[in-house]
């Protein structure tokens, strides 16, 4: 029987969170894997909350994934992390990638901004297995979107599904002309260290 | 045959294509736009797809299309359906000779913020069959399916849709290439179908109706549309429709892990609720304990089944769902929820867990919607709060209504100007009921260049007509933004689909409505824009300001800036007012210094008119 997997995924308008989705999706395609891929950008542009639902293996399947159901989360920004705490499942992955975007309500002083700290807390509360990624170790002309994917995918059961070669022709698939920047940005997410 | 990824959106307009459809017409409204997104500048050969300046001009156009014999497709989200719904009865009533298909997207959980509301209401008053596509699939082949169906019974079939299938992709199956539509228009001159001239008339219309809804419940039984898959006698049976068919497997393997045991239970999966599938829903009645039925918002499945329990003698029989308390009206549903309502046929009670990671929500910092960088509607929303300044008011003494669409950001920090948002054009009328109601301040009203066309033109009429003190703006900027950047009347010309190119102005219409009072003027120049607010709110009669930029997402697409902004940080005193006037995303405080994201600004200029100290200048100037 094949695996299924569901894929909770958020950011903030602008990262490309919805991008690294639609590369698993295309990945997943090539594999003959059915996926349900539902983005919800809301009436955010810029800025906004993010997120979408991925999922893997099963033909017949309702799009949105139940509290405490994903098998792993991915975060592109370190507040936004929090959102996905409710739908992870006990000992589910959670990977996120510690971006701050801050509003300009946090920016001024005027409202908080949760702590890795606080984050590192709830994710323990909530039976996560937290991977950190720190954005200061994105190497030089990474995309982080691209570094992200491949992180997540080699440190949670995302990997097992859909691996890198596949991802890697999603990736050139998309970008033929920048291919090369774009799969050193992979090859950089595979190296990351937590 | 092609496997391709589409959205749920994209399924139905290839499905359409595949239909041999004469017509495509729309409205954009999130969650249902892309169906004419995706046609957008490809439509094949012989075949139309238009935006329309509103939904009941987009049902009108397609039905007189099916009128002609040929087969139309309309597009709408569910507020659309509320402008379109006058249109959509009488075409129900009168019936069509080609097939006509009216899509309707719902919201459950609303993503996009308008009434939660459920368009098979609509559908019950119309008696229209309702077809409910549970995947992107079934977006596909119900698609052709209601073409087929429409033409077999010789009236319109409402094809409705929800946000988390009609926004999802997945890798479907779709039939190659299809050859351009064959069929030749017919004109057909048959009073007592089209047209409703007397009792006569019409009481022959409303029997021909409910005899199309008898057929369509027909045909459906007889093509085994609902999936009917009895299980052990005796055992509860789960009754599903749209969406929620899809969520009970995976209910079901959750019920499992739980360790309860739905073995042989009955399962009956609707693909419309209106004809409710009446035989298929006796035999489970008749073959099972107890039922429970799944279905997102309204319970209007669920009262059939009652209906029908009663008519079989089986009233006493269970029937959970939501009019006995057990599940929601409000919001989408979820696997979780479907198997909360599974369960209770066992007496189980099943609740999803709870975690402490809800708590965990607390810590997420806020992101309010606000406008974009660069946005010319924030010229506008700031020259409102320093004009009611200038005419000597606190901004809590004067009403300014707002609109559908991007423009109703203004209600959001750092603005708050915006009161009230109630439908499409709206404002304008509002403005003009407040005047009545006996409020002395000047009363404004706001509105977008696509809302304006769309259902801005009557109640600016009226305004005219009664001479009721109202200053309405017009904020153009050239597209209809917040559904994704579609086309309408008052898009540049190089932006137009049709052959001519075609543009209207939005000063010539408001003139030719018989306003006397007009300014053009230019967001981006806060001095100039207040000092006309102020000019326009103390005359007598109807005012009107139109507002004119291009939207900064579409211009920055161009690589459009307007120049380079830079801050002289020996002049800035660090007020931070320049970031909280304008809450624009392209300015950023780093602790020490106030800066300018260079990626994101497009030197619209109006931080520099709210800097006490000049400090924010033009590179070059």
């Amino acid at each position: 029987m094949m695996k299924e997997l569901s894929v909770f995924l958020v950011g903030v308008g602008g990262q490309g969170v919805l991008t690294m989705a639609e590369l698993f999706m295309g990945a997943a395609r090539d594999l003959q894997i059915p996926v349900n891929y539902f983005p919800t950008k809301g009436m955010a542009q810029r800025g906004g909350s993010v997120k979408a639902q991925l999922k893997l293996g099963r033909d017949m399947v309702g799009p949105t994934i139940r509290p405490g159901s994903a098998d792993v989360a991915i975060a592109m920004e370190l507040s936004e992390s929090l959102k996905t705490l409710r739908y992870l499942k006990d000992g589910g992955d959670l990977i996120v990638y510690g971006y701050r975007w801050q509003p300009t309500q946090v920016m001024l002083g005027k409202a908080r901004y949760p702590t890795l700290d606080e984050v590192r807390l709830a994710a323990k509360q909530a039976g996560a297995e937290l991977h950190y990624l720190d954005p200061q170790a994105l190497p030089a002309d990474c995309a982080d979107n691209i570094y992200l994917l491949a992180a997540a995918a080699k440190l949670s059961l995302l990997g097992e599904l859909i691996d890198s070669a596949s991802l890697r022709e999603a990736i050139t698939r998309r970008w033929p002309k920048s291919a090369a920047i774009n799969l050193a940005s992979f090859d950089a997410g595979l190296a990351a260290k937590e | 045959m092609k496997r391709l990824n589409l959205s749920g959106n994209e399924a139905v307009a290839q499905a359409a294509l595949a239909a041999g459809v004469k017509l495509i017409t729309g409205y954009p409204g999130t969650p249902s736009s892309e169906v004419v997104d995706s046609l957008w500048g490809r439509a094949p050969a012989g075949v139309t797809v238009e935006w329309s300046v509103n939904e009941k001009v987009a049902l009108d156009t397609a039905g007189a299309c099916a009128w002609a014999g040929q087969r139309a497709l309309c597009t709408m989200k569910m507020s659309g359906l509320n402008v379109a719904y006058d249109s959509l009865i009488s075409f129900a009533y009168s019936g069509c000779s080609g097939g006509l298909v009216v899509y309707v997207c719902d919201d459950p959980g609303v993503e996009s913020g308008m009434p939660e509301q459920d368009v098979r209401g609509f559908a019950h008053m119309s008696d229209l069959p309702v077809l409910e596509p549970a995947s992107v699939a079934e977006s596909y082949w119900l698609t052709g399916y209601a073409f087929e169906l429409s033409e077999k019974i010789g009236g319109p079939v409402l094809l409705r849709s929800v946000t988390n299938v009609s926004q999802s992709h997945a890798v479907i199956e779709i039939a190659g290439d299809s050859p351009p539509p064959q069929r030749e228009a017919v004109l057909i001159r048959d009073i007592k179908k089209y047209t409703k001239g007397g009792a006569e008339i019409c009481l022959a219309q409303h029997r021909d109706l409910l005899a199309r809804l008898d057929a369509a419940g027909r045909i459906m039984h007889a093509d085994s549309l609902h999936q009917l898959e009895l299980g052990e006698r005796g055992k509860p049976g789960i009754i599903s429709v749209g969406v929620a068919n899809a969520f009970v497997p995976e209910a079901l393997s959750l019920l499992r892990e739980e360790g309860i045991d739905t073995a042989g239970f009955s399962r009956l999966s609707c693909r419309a609720t209106i004809p409710a599938p009446r035989e298929e829903i006796a035999a489970m009645l008749e073959h099972c304990s107890s039922v429970v039925v799944l279905e997102e918002n309204e319970p209007y499945l669920e009262r059939a089944v009652i209906e029908i329990a009663y008519r079989l003698r089986l009233a006493d029989k269970r029937i959970a769902g939501k009019l006995d308390g057990l599940l929601s009206r409000i919001g989408a549903y979820d696997a979780a929820i479907c198997a909360r309502g599974i369960a209770a046929l066992l007496g189980c009670s099943y609740q999803p867990q709870t975690l402490a990671a809800f708590e965990a929500e607390a810590y997420c910092c806020e992101r309010p919607i606000g406008v974009c960088a660069g946005c010319p509607h924030r010229g506008v929303y700031i020259a409102l709060n320093q004009a009611v300044k200038k005419l000597g008011y606190h901004k809590d003494e004067v009403m300014v209504t707002g609109d559908i669409g991007c423009t109703i950001l203004g209600m959001s920090p750092p603005f708050q100007v915006l009161w009230t948002e109630v439908s499409m054009g709206a404002s304008v009328a509002m403005a003009q009921g407040y005047v009545h109601a006996g409020v002395k301040t000047p009363v404004f009203s706001t509105m977008g260049d696509s809302t304006f066309l769309h259902a801005g033109m009557p109640p600016l009429l009226n305004a005219v007509q009664n001479q009721t003190p109202i200053t309405a703006i017009i904020m153009d900027n050239g597209w209809t933004a917040m559904t994704g950047m579609q086309v309408n009347a008052n898009t540049a010309a190089q932006f137009q689909q049709s052959a001519l190119k075609k543009r209207v102005d939005l000063a010539d219409i408001v003139r030719g409505l018989g306003v006397e009072q007009l300014w053009i003027a230019d967001p981006y120049d806060l001095p100039a824009l207040t000092a006309i607010l102020v000019e326009a709110a103390r005359l007598p009669g109807v005012k009107v300001v139109i507002t004119r930029r291009e939207c900064a997402i579409q211009a920055g697409r161009r690589k459009l800036r307007y120049g380079r902004q830079h801050i002289d940080q020996e002049l800035c005193i660090k007020c931070k007012r320049c970031i909280t006037t304008t809450g624009c995303p392209a300015l950023f405080w780093d602790g020490e210094l106030v800066g300018i994201d260079e990626s994101q600004c497009n030197g619209c200029g109006v931080c520099s008119s709210i800097c006490p100290k000049s400090a924010i200048v033009r590179e070059g100037e």
